[in-house]
């Protein structure tokens, strides 16, 4: 009978994404932090049906130093109310030993008994034959490698070697504080579960980043997971089963126009049938439309938005086509296409500075959607 | 059209036809005085043009005469079709006609279409363009109809010229999108382009600036509770370092440790303070017992030589006792023999003085003699000179006598003077003759008597002649002062006249002369007087009668015996006291000596005594027993204190344990309620969730500045499409009404060089004037300024409906009102220039004016009624 248990990472409960534009009426806000409450109930019920009887969470549960108590309170009782389950909690950067330790105070002495702060960097017995050996992070920003300790830990002969750690293993500050990619051979582990990184990420068959269960960026593109490690023998390869828990769909797609291009149309066509409630979308526009179609793919923006827990259309990297025709559209002479050919002028200058010519640009959609909106 | 010719019916004041007759071209003017009826006219031309035959408003009733009737209108007008009379009658039977050459063209309804047409089928037409009314010298005015009218006008022209304004300014679009743009700027902004309070963009700005506030505030909070944290960890491992038992019973070893052996130390010194004690008292012994010998010794030293001393001393004083008797004697002795001396010398002197004094009597006889003869001889010569002195005071001396002749002559001189003047009279008497007496006297014989004054001369026997001198001529005046001078000055010498003085005089010098003669013989006698003589006569000796007065020679003899045998007794008895005086201080010093020797001898006895009986051995004895003891006692000490522990290393060691357990109690005591302080703040910080409200106001203001970035680029975008548009359309309306600026220029710079005209868009007005680059609003300019510029626009106007082919006259009802004659004349030169193709009507009631226009003049002829 092999050893099996749950990793996880990164739930950053209580995070209140107050980033999120949330419209007057709207609760996106309160659904994506229900969200991450709600993946403790799925951890424990994933390991429940995997017949795993250990959470492990690499870091970052909580979102701050000083969670409130009600988000912490809770969460403690959600995990308490899976009884059969230990839950193996780790101090990340967000929750690290010093800037929380009132936190881990109360875990150590409210926490229901089936939850255990690893606060220590010292060897656990998690089952006879399997031993824990944790890395907390003691402190926000280290400057160390926080996976250094697993080398000195000792285990029983003969038990199997879990790592737990968090950190990046790629050093994008060059303060030193990455974990070693190797760091699964060099302290003899079985399998090194990693916190931190919000997107899923086998480093090598034995160390994996599990990523957030509920996302919170758009870049990974696919709902959070949990790992469902099993373990069959000191030495032998991992067995690592990804489980889909995330509520929440982050996505970003991209959009490419060509002018005379029915820009609604090629948005409509991107756009997910199904689902939309619980998709946060980011369109990244680019290529070239003319002023009606960016018309059009403003009104269609505005359309389809309130479909989606949250859409974004970033039209940054579009440029505009001027035609002629689109000019007669404002006026074939006068005044108006005086300044509407100044505005063009402007905006395709080479002379001006990009947020100037960003200025013109939008100056003359405007005088474009006004003349339309007077003709309507 | 040009208009030929008018005539009116039943209008006004001309009830009977007036007509005006040859209209030519060019400038044409009529010129009559006010109330001739040229008002008329206009509104007449006006009715003929614009009022339905059909209407009965009020314009057409004001043509109406007093006494009622038809008004009646003829016009006849050339256009390229020819020439056409047009003819209109209002109120009874009204009608409207239209012929040509005699026919009817068209009548009624079709007639005012045929008119309607003629002026351009336009609602305006030239009227409210050209045609100016008297008294409306601005261009705008008139009733609300008639100024839409004329805009409308000035709009079908300025399209007729170039493109519509619509097209050129964007017309109700552009406005549109301005307004739009102004409405959706104005959310965010107020005019002068800040933030509306209230609005979005001040909302948001707010907004930032609020949460920027906010994160600032939980920053802070967030840094003390995690300075407050990681105190705590530091206190609380303080205090489980201090308070770990291992440490405590350390410090406490540490402290017993150092207090005992800081009490062996104390004790130790104690020690060697008593053997320091012991050891210093033996050596005051060893000390007292050797200076006991020594003094022992001394003092019988001492005694010896006292003893021996006084014993010297006493035979010393014995001798000086008997040397002072002796010398004693001496003295007395020689005292004695000079007192018989004295005696000696005392008796060998009067003897030598009586001796000297019977020679000195022998020696003054013979002088005695002679000294009283000198003093007899002196006293008498002193007698003589004091006579003589007595006498020689009296007379007057030799310069008086000269004054006193010289006042004589002077005298005489003017006595003669006089004479030689006056009347003189000189007697010359026959021989025998009586006598002729003067008042002196008979006058002598021939010679010449002055008389001075009259003088009665008496001839005896004949009787008296009285002869009377001249007045004046003489000076008896001077003769006078002269005469008093003299006198005087004799008076003075005590003289009566000249020859007295001058006896005086004589006996004066005698008398002096003796006075010398008898002092040089004094003088001699007695050279310092009389007295000394007397005194040296005194001072011989009178011979007494001491006969047996020895002799001289012997008694001085004897004397000078006596006087050196005194001299020699009078040394030997100095000698002797001098001898004494010695002897005496001799025996002085050495009962002195003596006194002093007991005394010290005594003194030492004395201190022998004080040491009592001790022998010398004994206190050799002593001396060498305790100096021993003093030896013992100081290597005793010695040895005590090379063993000695150092004590203030001890106190310092102690002191140090001591303070490191007190130290280890305070800070404990310290710890205890700072932990007690830090879990408080901490429970309370981590309890207000501040990292977790932290973390949600920095997303909050990343949003709210993402917000306020979206809001500056809109407000930008905005500003940037108003000034786009304004900026358009002001350019589009400067094109536009470049036509009427082009027919305006050369007219303005006949007033003003330079000159321009800004327009307004919406009534196609100037609306200011630029003048030398300054900008004046039409309405505030002067009447005549105004006027001028109204004047011009509608020759422009004029000129540009004559390039569109509708030439249409102009018509101007003393339009230059408050022109002066100045800009008159420039101003006749602008109707000029423009009326070289067109036709210009002017009304006026200012002949002498207008007589400069030049131009057609024009007279209003009223006639008799023609069919």
């Amino acid at each position: 009978m092999s050893f099996r248990f749950i990793h996880a990472s990164d739930l950053h409960i209580g995070r209140k994404f107050a980033n999120i534009p949330q419209p007057p009426d709207g609760n996106i806000r309160g659904r994506l932090m229900e969200a991450r409450h709600a993946v403790i109930g799925k951890l424990g019920q994933a390991a429940v049906d995997a017949g795993a009887a250990h959470v492990l969470l690499a870091g970052d549960t909580f979102d701050t130093a000083t969670p409130s108590p009600s988000v912490l309170r809770q969460a403690l009782m959600a995990m308490g109310e899976t009884p059969l389950v230990t839950w193996w909690i780790l101090p990340g950067n967000h929750d690290n030993l010093r800037d929380a330790e009132p936190l881990w105070e109360t875990i150590r002495q409210d926490a229901p008994d089936n939850v255990r702060a690893l606060t220590e960097a010292a060897p656990v017995e998690l089952a006879p034959g399997a031993t824990l050996l944790p890395c907390p992070v003691a402190f926000r920003a280290g400057a160390s490698d926080p996976s250094e300790p697993l080398d000195r830990m000792e285990s029983p002969e003969g038990s199997l070697r879990i790592g737990l750690a968090h950190g990046g293993v790629t050093d994008f500050t060059e303060s030193g504080d990455a974990i070693a990619p190797d760091r699964d051979r060099s302290a003899r582990l079985d399998y090194l579960a990693l916190g931190d990184w919000h997107g899923r990420m086998a480093v090598s068959e034995r160390v994996h980043y599990c990523g957030t269960p509920e996302q919170d960026r758009f870049k990974h593109g696919r709902r959070g997971v949990c790992l469902l490690v099993s373990l069959d023998s000191p030495g032998a390869p991992p067995h690592v089963e990804e489980i889909e828990i995330g509520s929440f769909l982050w996505s970003e797609t991209e959009l490419t126009l060509h002018p005379r291009q029915d820009a609604a149309a090629a948005l409509a066509a991107i756009l997910p049938e199904q689902g939309r409630r619980d998709h946060l979308l980011r369109v990244t526009v680019g290529g070239w439309a003319s002023l009606p179609d960016r018309a059009d793919l403003t009104r269609a923006t505005e359309a389809c938005s309130p479909d989606f827990a949250h859409f974004a259309l970033v039209t940054d990297a579009l440029g505009t086509q001027y035609d002629s025709a689109d000019l007669d559209e404002i006026d074939r002479g006068g005044a108006l296409r005086l300044a509407a050919e100044t505005l063009v002028e402007e905006a395709e200058s080479e002379t001006l500075s990009q947020s100037e010519r960003d200025v013109s640009a939008d100056a003359l959609a405007r005088l474009h959607a006004y003349v339309r909106e007077a003709e309507a | 059209m040009k208009i030929r010719a008018i005539t009116l019916n039943n209008v006004r004041r001309f009830t009977d036809p007036a007509q005006l007759t040859d209209i030519g071209d060019g400038i044409n003017v009529l010129c009559e005085p006010n109330e001739h009826g040229k008002s008329t006219l206009f509104d007449a031309i006006q009715a003929l043009f614009f009022k339905p035959y059909g209407s009965r408003d009020k314009d057409v009733s004001a043509l109406r005469p007093h006494a009622g009737g038809a008004p009646e209108v003829t016009v006849e007008v050339e256009t390229d079709d020819g020439r056409f009379t047009l003819f209109k009658r209002w109120f009874q039977k009204p009608l409207a006609t239209v012929h040509r050459g005699g026919t009817l063209v068209a009548q009624a309804d079709e007639a005012e279409a045929w008119i309607a047409q003629l002026l351009g089928g336009d609602a305006g037409g030239p009227s409210g363009l050209i045609w100016v009314r008297q008294g409306m010298t601005s261009l705008a005015g008139g009733s609300s109809k008639e100024e839409k009218q004329a805009l409308e006008a000035r709009r079908d022209l300025m399209t007729s010229v170039g493109a519509e304004v619509e097209a050129m300014t964007g017309g109700r679009r552009m406005d549109k999108a301005l307004a739009r743009c102004r409405e959706e700027l104005g959310q965010y902004a107020t005019s002068t382009k800040r933030p509306r309070t209230g609005g979005p963009w001040k909302d948001a700005q707010e907004q930032v600036a609020s949460l920027a506030e906010r994160r600032d505030t939980l920053t802070a909070t967030v840094q003390e509770l995690q300075e407050a944290l990681a105190e705590r960890a530091r206190s609380r491992r303080a205090l489980r370092e201090l308070e770990a038992p291992d440490a405590a019973e350390e410090r406490r070893t540490k402290l017993e440790t150092a207090r005992a052996a800081h009490a062996a130390a104390l004790r130790h010194a104690e020690e060697v303070e008593t053997l320091a004690r012991a050891a210093e008292l033996a050596r005051l012994n060893a000390d007292s017992a050797a200076a006991q010998l020594e003094s022992l010794r001394t003092t019988l030293a001492e005694i010896a030589t006292a003893q021996r001393e006084v014993r010297q001393a006493e035979a010393t004083a014995e001798t000086a006792t008997k040397t002072l008797a002796e010398q004693r004697a001496a003295v007395e002795e020689a005292e004695a023999a000079l007192k018989k001396a004295e005696a000696n010398l005392e008796a060998a002197q009067a003897t030598q003085r009586l001796a000297q004094r019977a020679r000195a009597a022998r020696d003054g006889a013979e002088r005695r003699t002679a000294l009283e003869a000198r003093i007899a001889q002196a006293e008498a010569t002193r007698a003589q000179m004091e006579s003589a002195e007595a006498a020689a005071k009296h007379g007057p001396d030799a310069a008086a006598l000269q004054r006193i002749e010289t006042l004589a002559a002077e005298l005489s001189a003017t006595r003669a003077a006089r004479d030689a003047t006056a009347t003189q009279v000189v007697a010359r008497y026959t021989p025998g003759g009586a006598a002729i007496l003067g008042p002196d006297g008979p006058l002598p014989d021939g010679q010449a008597l002055p008389l001075r004054h009259a003088t009665e001369l008496k001839i005896e026997g004949l009787g008296t002649l009285e002869v009377r001198p001249g007045a004046g001529g003489q000076d008896d005046h001077a003769l006078e002062t002269a005469t008093e001078k003299l006198r005087t000055a004799l008076a003075q010498v005590g003289a009566d006249d000249l020859d007295a003085a001058r006896t005086a005089a004589a006996t004066r010098a005698d008398a002096q002369r003796r006075f010398g003669e008898a002092k040089a013989v004094l003088a001699s006698l007695a050279p310092e007087g009389i007295a000394p003589l007397r005194a040296a006569l005194a001072e011989i000796p009178d011979m007494d009668a001491e006969e047996d007065a020895p002799d001289l020679e012997e008694a001085e003899k004897a004397l000078l015996a006596a006087q050196t045998a005194y001299s020699e007794r009078r040394s030997a008895r100095e000698a002797a006291a001098e001898q004494l005086a010695e002897a005496r201080t001799e025996a002085a010093r050495a009962d002195a000596l003596l006194t002093s020797l007991r005394d010290r001898l005594r003194r030492a006895e004395a201190q022998q005594a004080k040491l009592g009986d001790l022998s010398e051995d004994a206190l050799t004895a002593q001396v060498t027993q305790t100096a021993a003891a003093f030896a013992q006692a100081r290597a005793a000490h010695a040895e005590k204190a090379e063993g000695a522990p150092d004590l203030a290393s001890l106190k310092a060691a102690l002191d140090r344990a001591t303070s490191v357990e007190t130290q280890a109690q305070d800070e404990i005591a310290r710890l205890r309620p700072l932990l007690a302080r830090l879990n408080e703040r901490i429970s309370r910080a981590s309890g207000d969730a501040v990292e977790e409200r932290l973390a949600e106001t920095t997303q909050e203001l990343q949003a709210a500045e993402a917000t306020l970035a979206r809001i500056d680029h809109e407000v930008a975008v905005l500003t940037r499409l108003e000034d786009a548009l304004q900026t358009a359309r002001n350019e589009a309306r400067d094109r536009y009404f470049a036509p009427i600026v082009a027919e305006l220029k050369p007219l303005l710079q006949l007033l003003w060089p330079d000159a321009e005209l800004t327009w307004g868009e919406e009534s196609l007005l100037p609306h200011a004037l630029i003048r030398n680059g300054r900008e004046e609003p039409i309405d505030i300019l002067s009447g005549g300024t105004q006027e001028q510029v109204a004047l011009m626009v509608r020759l422009a106007f004029a000129k540009m409906l004559a390039r569109a082919g509708r030439i249409a006259p102009v018509i101007l009802d003393d339009a230059l009102v408050f022109t002066d004659d100045d800009r008159i004349e420039r101003m006749f030169d602008a109707l000029h220039r423009q009326a070289s193709d067109m036709q210009i009507i002017v009304l006026t009631c200012r002949q002498r004016a207008f007589r400069a226009l030049g131009g057609k003049a024009l007279c209003l002829e009223t006639s008799a009624p023609t069919s």
